[in-house]
């Protein structure tokens, strides 16, 4: 899952899930503590955005967006639970009568339908519209963007389905039944999945929405992004980009069939393509409809003080640590310099890039990619040799560096000391501050570092293409469920969907990807962080990415809301779960 | 007369012509790979061939050309299968960033950027031509330098800085106007006039200087010929001579000015829109720079075009009127 | 928006006659040009600017400030400045930027290099393209006339700021493929062109007027009946009356385009950080509104003094070369 963040983009795509059980993340207290609401009144959601990136429940893969449509109109097998804290990462049952039961082997997995559920229409909830759902991920040409946990896991061969015959005329009935035999509807509407390899926390991974129920009938392709059929509370009554998704009660939604939703507003209203600025103003200032407004993109860095130094926001605002880690990958095709890569480690000057991000607020220096919320998977990484603790440059050492690299790599000396290296970012205001700070601190050690900015909608198409990759790209990412193995795998093999370090040619390699393998079929989940934590320090001792800060968001809220507890799983408020003070 | 504006007419349409199908090739040649600026962040080669097909972009540029036009006049149909959308005539293209067709993204923009830029127009015409007005008959007197220092003062600001100064100082400063945030003028009044007040007055701040120069360069002349000084040696009231004669004949060109000007404004006021981030056709086309739209662009430019090319020949057809010696003439 | 001038070349026969008649109109112009207080204050700014410009390394040297260098020193823990009023200070005169602690005098100084540069690059081609398709069109008349003319109103037809904002990506993009080299050299390439695609019309259609005049005249005629080809007749004959007009029209595009350049910038489509320049800082300045608004008046103060200079150098250098006022002054 992604992270939508307007600040920084090009900072951070990110997966998310796990978390705030961290121990500063409390300091919002008793505040926003999940309570018992009053029903009634509009919520409204603020955001810098043109809309939301997806609303097709098998297309969203961003943080805040799952947050949101899935507690308001798409239910899921399971789901996270409507809490605080630790607690909220934990899943319950949702559209399944319990949170699924696993073979031995953990290759095969059912869930068992409610009986009372139905969509939007009055019409049932079967087991067929959950394996349709599903069957809509394998449509890649239509449905873009979403994860694609759906294809790594279950139990069909690489290629053999290309999604329902509804979004892919070419699928044949053998194809289909490829899918039908991996997913299975038996009469007493127990859905059963069979993977291909075991996964122990499938029915974490259930309540991604693309694993979410959809009618067959009501199938629109590229349309169902703009107007799906609901299953939850709430349904659209408009949906105009650029402008405003309202959404409204759906009468068909029933209360005794969903042990999780409480649906205190009236109506929810998502404002759209409102200016940063202009979301923050109109939140301090707390007038009218506002009071019972939030932001959904979070503080911008410049206001962070006026807002966190001054009491009178004391029961509005909290800080904490969100899902993501922050990043920076080095095409190692084109920096295949060990030394090279540690030399811009040591350079950098981590320390003025997160003050200028907005101090203690942008998160802590990270020592890996795995964030320590993942308690099974994380320890401490040993970073490289002489990095300064406090973030500050060590530019002697990373000269000596370069000296080393001038004679084990000559040629990569070369480029980094002449034509110099070229750095991917997005276009952004933000940006073209922060990479003054890495061209000035590599400067300090010869190392010159060419700015590429590119605009954000092409960021990622961009550096995700090996021919148009720079030598080093900004990134960031947090895993989709509490394992790493939504974060290792991903990042840095090929058998994962953003490998961004072109790494399979280094030399390295080939045992770092065959650990993955070992580690990926581990089905002792202890054993298996231990192997987490061990291919998280191989890719530090590589430098086929420098981490950046184990990140933290701020969020604001109208004064007269309630339960605006930041939902661990996903880093953001959990929208359906607000409620209106009268 | 008659020949004369079938003959404006006839040209406003080349030019409307000329117009699209330069902007349209600018727009599909320049580009290094316009299909692969339609894809998403999970881009792969299949897909961008995929969406090449889907937009025609694969077809030589006549055809492309031919069907966008065609598109204009009928509506159009944009890929097939799954991935369909039909848009209604008329079709100015299919924004794949924002899912919608381009027509009803500037149905959607238009209003603001009008409600901007006829305001604005008011207030500038009427400050413009009032206080040059004054200038000129107080030629040379403290109100003439004065009204000279301001104009010179407005024509320095740059459009944006003198926005942002504005917001500083109605908005974060000293709090007397709230953030503007468009609302239709049918919906609530008031609240329409908080909003745009700001745009509205950064508009006339930075056009009425050239409209002040204007009137009273204009009637100063005007002053100054024979039939004018006649005119009051004569003992014609001196107010009837103004009105008559000289306010008349220094506004002609002014109208010239005007109705281009207002054409440009109404094509997006692109600065004034980002600044007070209002959602106008301005704001669109930003926007659809840093997406990549170029279906979107190609709308907004244009359209932009096309208030230019009528407000030109708007004013081509007021001069005719005023002014026969036009009619033969041009 | 456009800006017509309300000088009257337009029809252009006054100011021809006019200057060809007085005497010595360059010393009448002078004289003028003297008296006129404001002009000369102009003239000053602009000179200032100027010099700020072309010695801008060696001034950041001797004020030992530099427009890059990052000074974490001179920022609390949040990134904004230390101090009041955007942290100015013995060593940094005009404060610092919030985030990274530069110098914002050295940034306005190397920014004033940078829309100096863009102003007068721009000023000069547009100048010297319309006046030459201006003297050719109205020299030669017939078909190339024709042709130039109606180009030109079709280039008056687009919408120019949109289509300017909206090629910047597609046409950085292939000047790049074509070899110019990437990043600001290739932007400043595409702004220069379009500028000029844009920028020639003005100039162009009062040269071609005055030339349409000016080729009627009897010294025209009795070179002509002398044996002078066309070359000379346009370059010896024809341009030297012509000075007038575009120096004026010239003066008055000038503060234009430094200020366009400043508002592409800020609105993200200029120039490509880190290189300075005023819009840019313009640009980010917006956020810190509120927690160091000092920052936002600085630059936007610098870039207001320097266009307004520009304005009052203009407005003393039309009404200097204005004949008319030579034959209000002969009379």
């Amino acid at each position: 899952m992604k992270r939508r963040s307007y600040k920084f983009l090009g900072v951070a795509i990110a997966a998310s899930l796990v978390i705030a059980a961290c121990g500063s993340d409390g300091g919002s207290g008793s505040i926003n503590k999940p309570s018992k609401g009053t029903s009634g009144g509009t919520v409204y959601i603020l955001t810098q955005g043109e809309g939301i990136t997806h609303l097709d429940p098998q297309r969203n893969y961003t943080g805040s967006d799952l947050a949101f449509a899935a507690s308001t109109m798409h239910r899921t097998l399971t789901s996270y639970k409507y809490a605080d804290g630790g607690e909220g990462s934990e899943i319950t049952a949702d559209l399944a009568t319990d949170v699924g039961t696993a073979s031995a082997d953990a290759k095969t997995w059912s869930f068992t339908l409610r009986s009372n559920i139905t969509f939007q229409d009055g019409t049932a909830i079967t087991c067929a519209d959950v394996a349709y759902g599903v069957s809509r991920t394998f449509a890649q040409d239509v449905i873009t963007d979403g994860p694609t946990y759906a294809i790594s896991y279950l139990d069909i061969p690489d290629g053999g389905y290309s999604g329902p015959v509804e979004l892919n005329t070419a699928t044949t009935p053998e194809e289909q039944a490829l899918f039908d035999s991996a997913v299975s509807c038996d009469a007493s509407n127990t859905i059963t999945f069979r993977l291909k390899v075991p996964v122990a926390d499938f029915n974490y991974a259930v309540t991604l929405l693309s694993f979410s129920p959809v009618p067959k009938a009501s199938d629109t392709g590229e349309g169902y992004d703009s107007a799906p059929v609901s299953s939850g509370p709430y349904k659209i009554e408009s949906y105009v980009p650029g402008d405003s998704l309202v959404l409204v009660r759906n009468e068909n939604w029933n209360q005794a069939s969903d042990p999780i939703r409480k649906a205190y507003p009236d109506s929810i209203v998502y404002q759209f393509a409102l200016e940063s600025a202009v979301i923050d103003e109109r939140m301090i200032a707390d007038a009218g409809n506002d009071q019972t407004a939030v932001s959904a993109d979070g503080l911008l860095p410049e206001n962070l003080g006026t807002i966190f130094d001054n009491p009178k926001f004391e029961n509005r605002r909290q800080d904490g640590y969100d899902p993501y880690v922050s990043y920076t990958a080095f095409n190692v095709k084109q920096v295949s310099c060990l030394e090279v890569r540690q030399a811009v480690w040591l350079a950098l000057d981590r320390e003025a890039l997160r003050t200028a991000a907005g101090g203690p607020y942008t998160g802590d220096f990270a020592d890996g990619f795995i964030k320590p919320a993942l308690a099974l998977d994380y320890a401490p990484g040993k970073v490289v040799e002489g990095l300064n603790v406090d973030g500050t440059p060590n530019t002697e050492a990373a000269i000596a560096k370069m000296e080393e690299a001038k004679t084990a790599c000559p040629a990569i000396y070369e480029l980094a000391t002449g034509d110099g290296l070229k750095f991917d970012h997005g276009d952004t205001p933000t940006w073209a501050k922060l990479v003054s700070i890495w061209i000035e601190s590599l400067k300090a050690a010869g190392i010159v570092l060419k700015s590429n900015p590119i605009e954000p909608s092409a960021y990622y198409p961009t550096i995700m293409n090996p021919e148009t990759q720079g030598s080093m790209s900004r990134s960031g990412w947090g895993p989709d469920w509490a394992n790493a193995s939504t974060v290792i795998p991903e990042l840095f093999c090929d058998c994962g969907g953003f490998n961004l370090s072109q790494n399979s040619e280094d030399p390295a390699y080939a045992a770092f990807a065959e650990k993955v393998q070992m580690a990926r079929a581990e089905t002792d989940r202890k054993a298996q962080g231990k192997m987490w934590q061990e291919l998280n320090q191989y890719v530090l001792d590589q430098v086929w990415a420098i981490p950046g800060s184990f990140t933290k968001a701020q969020d604001i809220w109208g004064s007269k809301l309630g339960n605006t507890y930041r939902w661990g799983p996903y880093g953001s408020f959990n929208f359906g779960d607000l409620y209106v003070n009268s | 007369m008659i020949a004369y504006l079938t003959r404006r007419i006839l040209f406003a349409g080349v030019l409307l012509l000329a117009v699209s199908l330069f902007t349209f090739l600018i727009f599909t040649v320049l580009p290094t790979d316009p299909a692969a600026l339609t894809c998403g962040k999970a881009c792969t080669p299949d897909r961008i061939e995929a969406n090449r097909t889907r937009l025609g972009y694969d077809q030589p540029v006549t055809t492309q050309y031919v069907r966008f036009l065609k598109g204009i006049v009928g509506g159009r149909t944009y890929g097939e299968g799954q991935g369909e959308f039909t848009c209604g005539a008329p079709s100015l293209g299919y924004s794949f960033s924002q899912k919608d067709c381009v027509t009803s993204l500037i149905a959607r923009t238009l209003p603001v950027t009008a409600s901007i830029a006829f305001g604005g127009f008011a207030l500038w015409i009427i400050f413009g031509i009032g206080l040059g007005m004054v200038s000129a008959l107080k030629r040379g007197r403290w109100p003439d330098r004065l009204i000279s220092v301001v104009s010179v003062v407005g024509l320095s600001f740059p459009t944006f800085f003198l926005a942002l100064l504005l917001l500083f100082i109605f908005v974060i400063w000293t709090q007397i106007l709230p953030f503007p945030s468009y609302v239709s003028p049918t919906e609530d009044f008031f609240g329409w006039c908080q909003a745009l007040i700001l745009p509205w007055l950064t508009i006339t701040i930075i056009s009425a200087p050239y409209y002040i120069r204007l009137t009273r360069f204009g009637m100063l002349e005007t002053m100054n010929e024979d039939y004018v000084r006649l005119g009051i040696a004569k003992g014609l009231k001196r107010w009837t001579v103004l009105r008559k004669y000289v306010l008349r004949s220094a506004l002609i060109p002014i109208v010239t000015v005007a109705g281009l000007d207002f054409g440009v404004t109404l094509g997006g006021a692109v600065f004034t829109e980002s600044v007070f981030s209002l959602p106008g056709m301005g704001r669109l086309s930003i926007k659809a720079v840093s997406d990549s739209d170029l279906p979107v662009l190609v709308g907004t430019t244009l359209v932009a075009g096309t208030f230019i090319v009528v407000f030109n020949l708007l004013t081509d057809i007021f001069y005719g009127f005023v002014d026969p010696r036009v009619r033969i003439h041009k | 928006m456009t800006d017509v001038l309300p000088i009257d070349g337009i029809d252009g026969d006054s100011v021809v006659v006019a200057s060809i008649e007085s005497k010595s109109p360059k010393r009448l112009s002078w004289d003028r040009f003297k008296r006129d207080r404001f002009a000369i204050a102009g003239l000053g700014v602009v000179a200032f600017f100027l010099i700020i410009a072309i010695f801008a390394p060696l001034i950041t040297k001797i004020l030992g400030i530099s427009p890059n260098a990052l000074d974490r020193n001179s920022l609390n823990d949040y990134g904004l400045p230390n101090g009041r009023f955007g942290g100015i200070s013995g060593k940094h005169w005009l404060g610092v930027e919030p985030g990274t602690g530069r110098d914002i005098l050295a940034r306005l100084i190397y920014g004033a290099r940078l829309s100096l540069f863009v102003g007068l690059v721009a000023t000069l081609i547009t100048t010297s393209v319309g006046m030459m398709l201006g003297l050719v069109a109205g020299y030669l008349r017939g078909r190339v006339d024709t042709f130039l003319s109606r180009l030109s109103d079709l280039v008056m037809t687009f919408p120019s700021l949109i289509l300017t904002i909206a090629l910047v990506r597609p046409g950085t993009q292939r000047l790049e493929a074509m070899g110019v080299p990437e990043g600001n050299p290739a932007r400043l390439t595409y702004l220069m062109l379009v500028t000029l695609f844009f920028g020639w019309v003005g100039f162009f259609r009062i040269v071609r007027g005055q030339t349409l005049a000016l080729r009627e005249r009897e010294f025209v005629e009795a070179a002509r009946s002398s044996g002078a080809g066309p070359g000379h007749i346009i370059f010896r004959q024809i341009a030297p009356n012509l000075w007038g007009p575009i120096i004026a029209l010239a003066s008055m595009s000038l503060p234009g385009y430094v200020a366009y350049e400043a508002a592409l910038s800020f609105l993200g489509v200029g120039i490509i950080s880190p290189t300075a320049s005023w819009g840019i800082m313009l640009q980010d300045s917006v956020h810190y509104y509120r927690a160091d608004p000092t920052y936002f008046f600085i630059p936007g103060a610098t870039l207001f003094v320097l266009v307004m200079a520009f304005y009052l150098l203009s407005e003393g250098l039309r009404d200097a070369l204005d004949p008319k006022n030579d034959r209000q002054q002969v009379a």
